[in-house]
């Protein structure tokens, strides 16, 4: 009807008080939600990052495997096999450790941080390396270090940025910082530095140049990684996996999210947060029904129809979802840009997240509403006279 | 067979409860209301008025009988057609019952936007009809900001804002001062006659009965005649009079019965004797004006039953039932002490010619 009266948003307004708390409490919910689904979303995003950066298209790796940072080895000389296949272009080897950094301007300051090695000869790391830092990890004892790494590695971007030159103690041994290069942290990892397969051997001289973590497998373009991944499967032995670079994420964002309990406390956060919101949206307009209880039976009796009042309460919970979602919303950004200063943790709102929660809010609101509507069933309109 | 009448009641039984704890409130109603009829509804507590009006209202069903509002069936109707009819009904409520959270103005327009009516016409009649009871410039307050008689007021006008053909109001006086809620009945009655709508009054506030073109009275869910209950609130009022104030009792009594000789003797009694009479008893005889008014009712009675001797032809007092019945319970009081003498058949049959009324078959005495 055009023109009608929005009882459900008057009925809201007539009572500051109560429209407060209600949004302030869902709100809270909003924040709550948005913040847990953030750290989850999290969690994945940046447990891959070294994954998504590095180019290839099939990744060996040992079974023993379970997540990047804790990598077991496997013989070099599989994925050499690879290289019989007419697709594959090129095979590169990765060794991967957390190795102790001391922090260049306060040594007696020591975090463990990741240490890759690769063939720089071989393709993989051009979109986290330029050519000439390809080039520097070709001398010895020269690393790149990741400018976003957490702060406790010291201020190694002030002093590169200043022209200074720098170098850390790392495993024992000074390294010369020649570069820097972004990936950012995860929940694994607080930093990293990349060098040549030599040098990483210099850092760990006790490991064995033909065991390798990870194998970089490039095809031809236009090759079905599935298809060659099945060919090769079918060939080498089962001492090794071969994955897709989707399996390959897949399975560290798996370890993260289902095998460690991270990844189920924030899901189960976010959960807790649409119950909170429930509830407080649930007491609010459960109150408001019993309150206008009289005023609904009088409708009635006017000739209202049960499906006009079911709308109006339906009404007050969608006003009530929107009015607690955007400053929930606007909170949650501030936290996020907060966090992210202080974990350095890819926690940005993506407008899909934001949409998303919207929709969760206003099911949530609408889902208290109809359970609220329960009471109203009962409104007799005899019960006016 | 409902004619045009907007409520057809036949024989309307309603039961509250099932098994052991039913409770029979009404038992076999029947009336019909017209158009531009006002109809009270009367009875003590409890006697089943409100329920009688929440079946016309079409908020209840009854278990038995017919009830016909505005040519619907409502017994067994489906919900759409029960609301429809509650569209087509202006309520009034005791307690007001407005929206705290509209403002009067939006609480008239919550009745008018169920007609679809378009918003610029909408506008005006609203307008119109808070003007017409008085609340032009309170349209844009609250109810919480209104006295209680405003409130009512705002009742009536979102009642009637849809011109409804039936009016039900239940008690809309119950919480008015006398001077509020007598305005309230007036209203509701001048708007009523303007837009020919039957109008169903309940209350139990004797001072408005006068509005009504008719009076119903229910006492323990039954239909009672007017005469019935007049006679027993009467009765009963004149006994505890008797019982708490013997001497006032004969006083007034006296006063009538002297009035009725004095004043009646000549069997002819004008309006303007009648108001000197009434200022007489007020000024010099120091009586409050409803014990006048008492003394005059009570000598009226009696003058009543006089003119009926002087006009025998046009008394209608007095059907063919009514005189059989009238003559038969003389002659059996007469009996009642055992045997019936000479002198009360004489007194009998001279009261019965004096009322024109003939015995054909006293052989049987």
């Amino acid at each position: 009807m055009f023109g009608s009266i929005p009882l459900g948003w008057l009925q809201l307004k007539a009572q500051k008080l109560r429209l407060a708390a209600a949004v302030m409490g869902i709100s809270f919910a909003v924040i709550l939600i948005f913040v847990q689904l953030e750290f989850r979303e999290a969690l994945s995003v940046s447990a891959v990052r070294y994954h998504t950066a590095m180019d290839y298209d099939l990744a060996m790796l040992s079974p023993k495997t379970d997540f990047m940072v804790s990598s077991k080895q496997f013989p070099r000389a599989r994925l050499y096999q690879t290289l019989g296949f007419e697709e594959v272009v090129s095979a590169t080897s990765v060794y991967m450790r957390l190795v102790s950094w001391r922090n260049p301007v306060n040594p007696s300051n020591a975090r463990n941080i990741l240490a890759i090695g690769f063939d720089p000869t071989e393709p993989g790391f051009e979109g986290l390396l330029t050519p000439a830092q390809i080039e520097a990890i070709k001398i010895p004892d020269q690393v790149i270090f990741d400018q976003l790494g957490r702060n406790e590695y010291g201020p190694v971007r002030e002093l590169l940025e200043a022209g200074e030159p720098v170098s850390a103690e790392i495993n024992d041994r000074r390294f010369a910082i020649a570069g820097m290069y972004r990936v950012g942290t995860s929940f694994g990892l607080d930093g990293g530095v990349i060098t040549s397969d030599l040098n990483f051997l210099r850092l760990l001289p006790t490991r064995n140049k033909s065991a390798i973590d990870f194998g970089l497998i490039k095809l031809k373009p236009g090759a079905n990684s599935a298809q060659v991944q099945a060919r090769i499967r079918a060939v080498i032995p089962g001492d090794v996996r071969l994955l897709t670079r989707q399996e390959f994420m897949d399975l560290e964002v798996q370890y993260w999210n289902k095998t460690t309990p991270i990844g189920y406390i924030f899901a189960f956060g976010a959960v807790m947060g649409l119950i909170v919101g429930l509830i407080i949206v649930y007491q609010i307009l459960f109150a408001d029904v019993q309150d206008h209880l009289k005023e609904y039976a009088t409708l009635k009796a006017m000739g209202y129809t049960h499906g006009y009042l079911r709308n109006v309460v339906l009404q007050e919970a969608i006003i009530l979802g929107i009015l607690g979602f955007l400053p929930g919303m606007a909170i949650a950004n501030l936290v996020f840009s907060k966090g992210a200063a202080a974990t350095r943790l890819p926690l940005e709102m993506s407008v899909e997240s934001a949409l998303g929660v919207f929709v969760l809010t206003l099911a949530m609101c609408a889902g208290s509403g109809l359970m609220a509507l329960r009471k109203l069933r009962s409104v007799d309109p005899a019960e006016v006279f | 067979m409902a004619a045009d009448a907007p409520i057809f009641l036949e024989d309307v039984s309603y039961t509250f409860g099932k098994g052991a704890l039913q409770k029979q409130i009404l038992f076999d109603i029947s009336t019909q209301i017209q158009a531009g009829e006002i109809c009270i509804l009367t009875g003590p507590s409890g006697s089943g008025k409100t329920t009688l009006l929440t079946l016309i209202g079409a908020l209840r069903s009854a278990q038995k009988g017919c009830v016909q509002v505005l040519d619907q069936e409502l017994n067994n109707a489906s919900e759409k057609a029960l609301i429809k009819v509650r569209r087509q009904i202006g309520y009034i409520f005791q307690t007001h019952n407005l929206l705290d959270s509209l403002t009067i103005h939006q609480n008239v327009q919550m009745a008018l936007q169920l007609g679809g009516i378009k918003k610029k016409e909408a506008s005006s009649r609203i307008s119109a009809v808070l003007e017409r009871v008085g609340l032009a410039e309170h349209e844009s307050k609250y109810p919480g900001q209104l006295s209680g008689g405003q409130k009512q007021r705002a009742g009536i006008a979102r009642a009637l804002v849809n011109r409804p053909r039936i009016v039900l109001a239940d008690e809309p006086t119950a919480s008015l001062d006398k001077q509020s809620g007598r305005d309230v009945v007036e209203l509701i009655q001048e708007l009523a006659r303007e837009d020919g709508a039957a109008v169903i009054l309940v209350t139990h506030d004797n001072r408005i009965l006068d509005v009504a073109d008719r009076i119903l009275h229910l006492e323990d869910g039954r239909m009672k005649s007017l005469s019935e209950a007049v006679s027993e609130g009467t009765s009963r009022m004149l006994n505890l009079l008797e019982k708490h104030d013997p001497n006032s009792a004969n006083y007034l009594a006296t006063f009538s019965f002297a009035l009725a000789r004095i004043a009646y003797a000549d069997g002819e009694v004008t309006d303007s004797e009648m108001s000197e009479m009434r200022r007489i008893l007020h000024e010099v005889a120091k009586l409050e004006s409803a014990e006048v008014e008492f003394i005059m009712e009570l000598s009226m009675m009696q003058k009543r039953a006089k003119s009926g001797i002087d006009n025998i032809s046009l008394n209608p007092a007095f059907d063919e039932d009514r005189g059989k019945h009238f003559l038969d319970s003389l002659y059996a009081i007469a009996r009642a002490d055992g045997n019936v003498s000479g002198e009360e058949v004489v007194e009998i049959e001279a009261i019965a010619a004096e009322f024109g009324l003939v015995r054909e078959d006293r052989t049987e005495l």
